[in-house]
């Protein structure tokens, strides 16, 4: 033996003991997402018009960039691939350069690779350990999804189509985590490079599907590994050679990786860590400003997000009655969605702002949380031994709770209506849905509000916030299709909230909601200012 | 802090401690780890209420007075933990504007001594670097007081001496200074005053020189004869140990001349006496079993 290779078997048993349970959630996890959507397949779409139900949703612009690009929607595995398929791919790729880089450079960042080189472990061990564990990840994703999708009686070939595709694009991914992992001398900036890369790769495939029928653009989906899945047309007449795309680049990335490890020191990247700021700029000098500089990444994450989403579903919602009245099913749920209007257009944008507060919701929870975490790695503690009080550290945080997530949500109301506006050339549709929009955003306050009373007072159970937004996240997706009885799904802090435009715009729940927030907010701020900072 | 006590659930980290620090003082912490240093520093920051006793700091309430007195102090933690998407000048800078800002002269002058480059990202920077980037925060702003605990915890030999030089002229500009550590030396040299903690109250509290008082002078001998037998004897000698011309022992200082009359009667060879360093003084608090079995000769 060379001894590049010694103690692989055991750290591969290492690696696997170390995050077999975080591995197995996120295979389950998608694992499940694809038999499902096969089985409600004959609930989605009508045998009786399923041919111009199919031809209106593969004519979308909209539907193609999101989705991908269809093949052969008329059986549930191909309708399966087309409507979930792209997910999953993307999220195994996730999965993957997490898991790679989780199991390379952060630990190398810990200093623990540095203990198991210290013993008999050959050079190339601990890389190779790390890409064998998620290789295998990506394997046991691929084998749950061809057993199960045979299972639930779709044919077998095509079944296994899918599942080596999807499991051979996420060893990709794999491989960019592997050689990003080399790059970056930090987990984080390893991380966030494989996330651009993959990132990349979806918003190409989205450009070249979303692009028209006849347009040279539509090619370059061959340059996105996300797409090589839908490629290989799994249930739509198998392309197997398409496969080879990423096996050979999955093995090329590996190679590249352990080639540009052999150049490194241990504990240093290829890429120079940028140097930063010498001085503070003129905003660092206060809690608030603080507290805006540790979220704005992540918030100007979620506002591209936001902004793109908005757009998308904006510019489905001219298309959607059309494609709603040839299926009979969708639009009942959808009108019960929205409030049971019969206006399809505007149950649409009830529906989908529903769905979007909660999700603001989830952000504003998420933000003023971050509190939390300061007083656990140790930073609150340096702010509060300087002048700066308890509460502007706490309020610092939750003021950027509550203002950002509310804004994003009145301009993804705004957003939703743009297209609506422009083909019917109402412009005054843009303030009505953005007013909609902020008649939901109490709910989201209050859930706040909650979350600051348990930080404030108990913050053991600060966990008890995500209980009520979990239920009402379920609730309003799912609720309205399970039927479920009435007081049950709306037991929701967004529940009294008037639906507008389809409700009458109603006072009282809202200013009672935003009142109880304001009540919520100030007894945790007390409670803050009483407790010890651990 | 007079019999403060502070309970985490059912450990107890303060037992009744009473301490004093007075003003223009440089007052050393010493302790093993969780002895309760740590807890006592954040009593006095008002980050943990005390379950009972009083503390006062800066003439006020640590609790209540948060804010307002820690205008006037600085803090330093054992395990300093820095943002990791902020460098290191952007960390002081904004601790010291929290404070109420610091000076610039002062600043640039303790990063060059320090040997810190500021632009690194916290994430990058080793535990000794971090060290550094809360001391600079902290010495180059105007306070009154300085709260450090374990500051050379991470800090080279080098960086060391630098700190040991920066804390002696912070106390010739009447600064005053709280110094919690388990390393003996760093006390040793910079210290006023020294209070010896162990699990939550103050076992010792005084002077080096006052300490010293309560312990004795170890002496080792080489004499012109066998020594005499009968030393083993004498009172105020312990852990005596003797091998044909040679002795050493542990002597109390009363029985000092004594010892050395009787040595000299036999003829002295060479002789060596030291006073205890805190070392000893430490062994003796926190030794296993008691400190007549702990020689610990140097």
């Amino acid at each position: 033996m060379t001894g590049r290779l010694t103690g692989l078997g055991a750290l591969v048993r290492l690696g696997l003991r170390r995050n077999r349970w975080s591995y197995l959630a996120w295979v389950l996890g998608l694992g499940v997402v694809a038999p499902a959507t096969a089985t409600a397949y004959e609930t989605i779409i009508d045998p009786a018009n399923a041919d111009v139900l199919i031809a209106t949703m593969t004519a979308n612009p909209t539907m193609r960039a999101m989705l991908g690009p269809p093949f052969d929607l008329s059986t549930p595995g191909g309708f399966t691939v087309w409507r979930v398929g792209t997910f999953i791919v993307t999220m195994a790729g996730l999965m993957a350069l997490l898991g790679v880089i989780r199991s390379t450079r952060a630990e190398e960042e810990e200093g623990r690779i540095e203990l198991v080189r210290s013993g008999v472990v050959g050079r190339d061990a601990p890389l190779l350990a790390g890409s064998l564990v998620a290789l295998a990840a990506c394997g046991a994703l691929g084998l749950l999804l061809t057993v199960s999708m045979t299972a639930v009686g779709t044919p077998m070939v095509g079944s296994l189509a899918f599942g080596l595709g999807t499991a051979l694009v996420g060893s990709v991914f794999v491989g960019v985590g592997a050689v990003t992992a080399q790059l970056s001398a930090t987990a984080r900036g390893a991380r966030a490079l494989a996330l651009w890369v993959l990132a990349a790769a979806y918003v190409l495939r989205a450009l070249a599907d979303g692009a028209a029928e006849d347009s040279a653009i539509r090619t370059w989906a061959w340059l996105s590994p996300v797409q090589w899945m839908a490629f290989v047309q799994p249930y739509a007449g198998e392309r197997w050679a398409v496969l080879l795309l990423p096996a050979v680049l999955t093995v090329a990335l590996l190679a590249l990786a352990v080639a540009l490890e052999g150049r490194r020191d241990h504990g240093s990247g290829l890429r120079a860590t940028r140097a930063g700021r010498e001085r503070g700029g003129p905003g660092l000098g206060s809690p608030l400003g603080l507290a805006w500089r540790l979220h704005r990444g992540s918030l100007l994450g979620w506002t591209v997000g936001m902004v793109l989403f908005g757009l998308a579903m904006g510019s489905l919602s001219t298309s959607f009655g059309d494609m709603l009245s040839e299926a009979p099913v969708l639009e009942d749920i959808f009108r019960r969605m929205g409030g049971g209007t019969e206006q399809l257009t505007d149950a649409f944008f009830v529906a989908i702002l529903g769905i979007v507060a909660v999700l603001m919701g989830v952000l504003a929870v998420l933000v003023f949380q971050r509190l939390a975490t300061e007083e656990r790695r140790g930073h609150a503690e340096l702010v509060l031994a300087t002048s700066a009080t308890r509460r502007g550290l706490l309020g610092s945080h939750a003021l950027l709770a509550a203002v950002v997530p509310v804004v994003l949500l009145t301009l993804v109301g705004a957003l939703l209506a743009a297209a609506y506006a422009r083909s019917t050339g109402d412009w005054s549709q843009l303030g009505r849905v953005a007013g909609a929009a902020l008649a939901l955003a109490p709910g989201g306050l209050l859930v706040l509000g909650l979350a600051v009373l348990l930080h404030g007072w108990v913050p053991r159970f600060a966990w008890l916030v995500w209980v009520v937004v979990g239920w009402s996240l379920f609730m309003i997706w799912v609720g309205a299709t399970l039927g479920l009885p009435e007081w049950l799904t709306r037991l929701t802090p967004w529940a009294p909230l008037p639906q507008l435009p389809v409700d009458a715009m109603s006072w009282p729940p809202v200013l009672g909601l935003l009142a109880a927030a304001a009540v919520l907010g100030a007894v945790g701020s007390v409670g803050y200012t009483r407790r010890d900072i651990t | 802090m007079v019999d403060t006590v502070k309970r985490f659930g059912a450990t107890t980290a303060l037992d009744g401690l009473t301490m004093e620090v007075a003003q223009g003082e440089i007052h050393g912490f010493l302790g093993p780890n969780g002895a309760g240093k740590s807890t006592a520093i954040r009593v006095l920051l008002g980050l943990l209420r005390p379950d009972s006793g009083s503390a006062r700091l800066l003439g006020g309430d640590p609790w209540s007075d948060a804010p307002r007195l820690h205008s006037r102090l600085a803090y330093v933690p054992g395990d300093v933990a820095l943002w990791p998407g902020l460098t290191g000048g952007e960390v002081i800078d904004l601790l010291g504007r929290l404070r109420g800002g610091l000076d610039e002269r002062r600043r640039g002058e303790l990063l060059d001594r320090f040997d810190l480059d500021p632009t690194k990202k916290g994430s990058t920077y080793s535990k000794g670097n971090r060290q550094k980037v809360a001391l600079v925060a902290a010495l180059a702003s105007d306070v009154e007081l300085l709260l450090l605990d374990e500051p050379t915890s991470g800090l080279d030999p080098l960086m060391e001496a630098e700190f040991r030089a920066v804390i002696a002229t912070e106390r010739d500009r009447g600064r005053t200074a709280l110094l919690s550590s388990h390393i003996l030396s760093e006390v040793e040299h910079v210290c006023d005053r020294v209070s010896i903690i162990r699990d939550g109250r103050v076992v010792e509290s005084g002077t080096l020189a006052q300490l010293r008082h309560l312990t004795r002078t170890q002496v080792s001998a080489e004499l012109a004869a066998p020594v005499p037998d009968q030393l083993r004897a004498l009172p105020g000698l312990h852990d005596v140990v003797i091998e044909e011309n040679r002795i050493q022992c542990q002597v109390d200082d009363p029985a000092l001349s004594d010892l050395l009359a009787r040595l000299s009667a036999v003829g002295v060879v060479s002789l060596t006496s030291h006073p205890p360093t805190l070392e000893e003084l430490f062994l003796r608090h926190y030794g296993p079993g008691d400190a007549t079995s702990d020689p610990s000769p140097r």
